[in-house]
């Protein structure tokens, strides 16, 4: 309660920038700006990354094929991969109130440690604008904006639509490679690939 | 204390999750706690070597469940299968049956709400020994609420018989059904165009196949952008498809072209140039956006209305409306009575009118290509329609009077208000075949609009109708400059007949076309005894004698009888047949047991497959087989020509074309006599045909 005031202006600041709301953003364009609240009740902006490599991962803690990816380790190693070469996760949660896997900053604190959730930060878009300005549809839906606000991927975590742990080992993990080939100053092979899970849970 | 309930439920969670291989195990002993379960069944628990058999994944989802098509959509995942199969059988690809849409804040989901099968046909090599065939597979698929999905898997197992050659087979009528939801193909290849955000695509279609509410099911990911609307246009035979795109990259793509419940078309189209030429159809805009939803139906609403007020005029309603206005002016000073008639009569008119809205509906959603009117399309209403129009047009012409509808001044009577409801009804339930053009658009409109509202529609259009009398009704000045009643009223009441006789001709005209001149014959002794049983009665009133309840029996017995003499479905399909026969190439409707007594009796066949929707087939028909020279070189060779026609979907016909490797129409067969069956081209043209049989000869 007590970070309802920061987190009804950062709500705001967030429409302020994301809107008109643009459909899907456009690999090789800049990538809109956003302002969030985090689960501290900080406030997060993407522009204040410049110059880092940004990745943001659509986030539901009641959907299968993200706890496929949790249960795993599979996610918390790509987060721990990305923050060593000096990349910023972002994590977003645009589930509405009252749907599967909205959470209150405290509860979200809880998961963050009993899953040793590697992110950056934990951001909140209850009013789905910051998702639905990237055209974010599944959990997970991953993005990489490059150092200079470009987004250079969208798309799935890998390439195994399935909620089979077994299949991750055989997957290509589309993240883990773009951000070798970012770091390694190659442009990014697979730029685009299908998102796969279930649909981000927006206010209607 | 509430967050810590919170996160324990939340710890709740994650431990059912870490815990869901053991679930997943014990689903796979009882599938009833899937939410969308799976079984497996096989069309025939015999197969032969050789040969093939159809197995279906029976997909039954819970109440407010769903699962999902080949391509999900935004989001979701498509069905997988991994079988394990025995040496020299092999799984087909799956065949799914046309999806239904879901959008949910902006994400668009391609799914099955209701129960659905999934098919895939096993071929058998001719090396399988006889005896039993174990089939297992595991299939994963995911179960979706509007709310939550859970990815269920399950291993399905079904033993099948191997048997000999001789033994008899007999498919699961099952089957017929779930073939029936499948998209059929079309016979030709559309294009498709990606420009900038723009995705466009031409599908071959004949102008004259009816589609309501299109929507295309792209199969292939990443080219449109899935909840964009999607608008259409209809240019002659090609129907254009304009929607956002996602991405570009594809040389051909594929999908189902939806045109109503379990109603669909598979399409292929590979890379062109599509411009968006032609008429814009009413798209999805009516459903997707309520506001849009509304203003269309104030706007069909107006319509409906000014459409009832025009029927007025109409030659089968007027004489019924002129006469009661006239009688109800006659009412002058009973303020009350005048209104209370009114409102009857606009009760039976608006009633009448919203139920066969109703059956309409009804009718549509059963899946019956029925139009407004959809009534005269059966003859045995035609034919009671017939006998009533010519008995009101006696009784305008002043035979007998009829007790219910009131001229003169029985306006007082007590059954004056049932009187005006029945008049009201009968009004509507004769006008409906003069809507034509002045209600095309409206009605055209209830199609789009959801049930509830299509009802409003044709509501509206009672209250049309019924518009003049209220006005007469409720507006003394309207009332007062009305002619007054006097001896001229006579002569025009029996003027009024003229058109009410027009109109039993126009129906006997109809009913001829549909059963041809025996019911022509039977219906005019009909008439002839219905006018003698009136004139009788009527000479009865002359004479102040009650000869009602006698008249009524004897209608009664003469309508019922009638219908029972009037030729019925068999008929009508003789007649259909006679039009054929009447064509270039006469041909028969196809049957096996017909081909097989063909066959045995050494004449040489040509069957053909065609459907109305199949632009390949029109064009084969009147490049080729519709042709004298064609028609000539077959009489010569006496080939028996069959024809199986493929419009709306036929079991027998399904599984024909299937046993000959198609999935669909056009199919051309030539039956040398003791040969094997030579299956032509699917382009055809007066020499291949005539070819043929001269080497047959």
């Amino acid at each position: 309660m007590r970070n309802f005031p920061a987190f009804t202006a950062a709500t705001i600041a967030a429409i302020a920038l994301a809107s008109p709301l643009a459909a899907a953003q456009r690999n090789g364009a800049i990538a809109q700006d956003f302002k969030l609240t985090d689960v501290n009740g900080k406030t997060v902006q993407l522009s204040q990354f410049r110059g880092k490599t940004v990745v943001l991962e659509w986030h539901n803690p009641g959907c299968p094929f993200v706890a496929k990816h949790y249960n795993s380790g599979n996610m918390q190693a790509t987060q721990t991969a990305a923050l060593q070469q000096g990349a910023v996760w972002l994590t977003i949660n645009s589930g509405a109130k009252g749907k599967q896997g909205h959470m209150t900053g405290v509860e979200a604190k809880a998961l963050i440690a009993e899953q040793k959730i590697r992110s950056t930060h934990y951001l909140f878009d209850t009013r789905g604008v910051v998702g639905k300005a990237y055209g974010a549809k599944t959990t997970p839906h991953m993005y990489i904006i490059d150092g200079s606000g470009t987004l250079v991927y969208q798309g799935g975590i890998d390439d195994k639509p399935t909620a089979n742990v077994a299949d991750i080992k055989t997957a290509r993990n589309h993240v883990l490679a773009a951000l070798k080939e970012i770091k390694a100053g190659d442009r990014v092979s697979v730029a685009q690939a299908r998102p796969y899970g279930c649909s981000v849970k927006y206010a209607s | 204390m509430t967050s810590d309930f919170r996160l324990f439920s939340i710890m709740l969670m994650f431990a059912a999750l870490f815990l869901a291989p053991a679930a997943q195990a014990q689903n796979r002993l009882g599938n009833a706690e899937l939410n969308v379960p799976a079984t497996l069944v096989a069309e025939s628990q015999q197969v032969k070597a050789g040969e093939s058999v159809t197995l279906a994944f029976v997909m039954e989802p819970k109440p407010t469940w769903h699962g999902y098509w080949e391509n999900p959509g935004d989001a979701g995942i498509g069905m997988s299968f991994d079988w394990t199969l025995p040496a020299g059988v092999t799984a087909g690809t799956a065949k799914f049956q046309v999806p239904d849409r879901l959008l949910i804040s902006g994400i668009m989901n391609y799914i099955y709400k209701g129960d659905y099968a999934v098919l895939v046909t096993l071929s058998l090599s001719d090396a399988v020994r006889p005896g039993p065939l174990p089939i297992s597979v595991k299939s994963e698929w995911l179960s979706c609420t509007d709310e939550i999905c859970v990815p269920e898997q399950d291993e399905l197992s079904i033993t099948l018989q191997v048997v000999g050659k001789d033994a008899s087979v007999v498919p699961d009528k099952k089957f017929d059904g779930f073939r029936a939801a499948l998209p059929r193909p079309l016979g030709s290849e559309g294009s498709f165009a990606v420009d900038g955000d723009l995705f466009r695509l031409s599908i071959p279609l004949p102008a004259d196949i009816e589609i309501d509410q299109p929507y295309f099911f792209i199969l292939e990911d990443g080219v449109v952008d899935y909840a964009a609307p999607q608008t259409f246009n209809r240019d002659g035979d090609r129907l254009i498809l304009e929607t956002g795109a996602r991405g570009d990259g594809f040389e051909s793509i594929s999908g189902i072209l939806k045109i109503g419940d379990h109603n669909g078309f598979l399409v292929t189209a590979s890379k062109g140039e599509v411009a968006m030429t032609g008429l814009p159809l009413t798209g999805e805009s009516a459903t997707n956006s309520s506001e849009a939803g509304t203003s269309l139906l104030f706007v069909a609403l107006g319509g409906a209305i000014l459409g009832g007020l025009l029927l007025n005029l109409m030659p089968c309603v007027f004489p019924i409306l002129s006469l009661k206005a006239i009688s109800l002016a006659k009412a002058g000073g009973n303020e009350a009575v005048v209104r209370r008639d009114a409102l009857a009569y606009t009760a039976g008119v608006v009633l009448v009118a919203t139920a066969l809205g109703a059956v309409l509906l009804g009718l549509r959603a059963s899946g019956a290509a029925v139009g407004w009117a959809f009534q005269l399309q059966d003859p045995r209403i035609i034919f009671v329609l017939l006998a009533l129009v010519t008995a009101i047009g006696l009784n305008l012409a002043g035979l007998f009077e009829l007790p219910n509808i009131n001229f003169g001044n029985k306006l007082t009577r007590k059954d004056g208000a049932a009187g005006s409801f029945w008049t009201g009804a009968l009004a509507a339930f004769v006008a409906t075949p003069c809507t034509g053009p002045f209600m095309a658009a409206a009605l055209g409109a209830t199609i789009v609009l959801p049930p509830i509202a299509a009802l409003v529609i044709f509501a509206g259009l009672g209250v049309g109708l019924a518009l003049p009398f209220l006005l007469i009704a409720f507006v003394p000045a309207i009332r007062s400059r009305l002619p007054k009643p006097g001896p001229w009223l006579d002569s025009f009441r029996k003027i009024m007949a003229i058109p009410m006789f027009l109109t039993g001709i126009g129906l006997i005209w109809l009913l001829g076309r549909q059963i041809g001149t025996d019911a022509l014959g039977l219906s005019l002794v009909f008439l002839l005894t219905v006018s003698l049983i009136l004139w009788w009665f009527g000479g009865g009133q002359m004479k102040d004698l009650s000869r009602g309840a006698l008249t009524s029996a004897a209608m009664v017995a003469a309508i019922v009888g009638g219908i029972i003499a009037l030729p019925g479905q068999e008929a009508m399909k003789n007649q259909k047949l006679a039009h054929a026969s009447g064509a270039t190439l006469p041909s028969e409707p196809f049957s096996e047991t017909r081909l097989s007594e063909l066959r045995a009796s050494g004449q040489p066949v040509f069957a053909y497959f065609t459907a109305d929707w199949c632009i390949t087939c029109k064009a084969n028909e009147a490049a080729a087989i519709q042709r004298s020279e064609t028609a000539e070189a077959f009489k010569a060779a006496d080939v028996a020509v069959l024809m199986g026609d493929w419009t709306r979907p036929d079991p027998v016909i399904s599984r024909f074309l299937e046993k000959h490797g198609r999935a669909g129409v056009p199919l051309y067969l030539y039956y040398a006599p003791g040969k094997e069956p030579v299956i032509l081209p699917q382009i055809l043209t007066v020499a291949t045909l005539t070819e043929l049989v001269g080497k047959a000869v």
